[in-house]
């Protein structure tokens, strides 16, 4: 057993960079993100879609609204999608297939991230090489300006 | 997620589950209680490393052990465990939801551009 993972997967009859548009442009996730009841307006939503940026959702009911404040850690298009909530530690990726008939696999896989790697040095450590250079060369490009 | 127990208590349990020797261990507690040397029996690491995760288990709160007996015979405690899998339940189908609404959308995309 493991009870600190949840693992769902779904089969879309769509092809996998329309997919991929959905769970990441704001203007489509409006559509479907919030939980039944539940509205996502297109001003409370984030997406910086990059290792690093942040992932906010603003949903809001009749009794109350519930904001998901993530941060993405790993953003490859179109096929894997990762991001950590810090203050619950829950860490979810998907990841899209092509099945190649047109439709998309989408596996979703959901755990709990224990407390230390929750901190934002840790969630550094969920970056891979090449996105911490690019964040190194982007602060570099700062520094060099007048 | 509407869980009655406190997410420290949550946290310490998933990071204790987060194992698989422990996790083994709460499998085989689950079908009854056992001694730490019968629990040790099957693995080839010491008997010190398994009372170690023991020790772990006990802290998260998933696992109790008696006061009476010499042996002190280790046991599932079940509450927390249920807490973890009504998260997991919850998790479940808050994203078959998202999923539902998801296919819809997209059908609805698809007919759009098919016209």
């Amino acid at each position: 057993m493991s009870g600190d993972e949840l693992r769902y997967r779904r089969v879309f009859r769509a092809p996998r960079e329309l997919v991929w548009r959905c769970l990441t442009e704001p203007v489509e996730l409006a559509h479907f993100w919030g939980p039944r009841g539940m509205t996502t307006p297109l001003d409370g939503i984030v997406v910086e879609l990059r290792a690093g940026g942040r992932f906010e959702t603003l949903m809001i009911g009749e009794h109350g609204s519930h904001q998901m404040v993530a941060t993405f850690t790993e953003v490859v298009p179109p096929e894997r999608l990762a991001w950590v909530e810090p203050a619950t530690g829950v860490h979810t990726t998907s990841t899209l297939a092509d099945l190649g008939d047109g439709s998309t696999e989408v596996v979703i896989h959901q755990r709990h991230v224990p407390e230390p790697m929750r901190s934002p040095e840790a969630r550094a450590g969920f970056l891979t090489p090449l996105d911490k250079l690019e964040a190194h060369l982007a602060h570099l490009i700062r520094e060099d300006r007048p | 997620m509407a869980t009655t127990i406190d997410d420290e208590r949550l946290d310490a349990m998933f990071a204790a589950l987060a194992d698989r020797t422990r996790r083994d261990i709460v499998a085989r507690l689950s079908r009854g209680e056992a001694t730490v040397k019968e629990l040790a029996a099957p693995y080839s690491m010491s008997l010190q490393a398994v009372s170690q995760h023991i020790g772990v288990l006990e802290r998260s709160g998933l696992v109790s052990r008696g006061r009476h007996r010499q042996t002190r015979p280790c046991r599932l405690e079940p509450g927390l465990l249920e807490a973890a899998i009504s998260w997991i339940e919850e998790s479940r189908r808050a994203w078959a939801e998202r999923m539902d609404r998801l296919e819809v959308h997209l059908a609805r995309l698809q007919d759009g551009e098919a016209r």
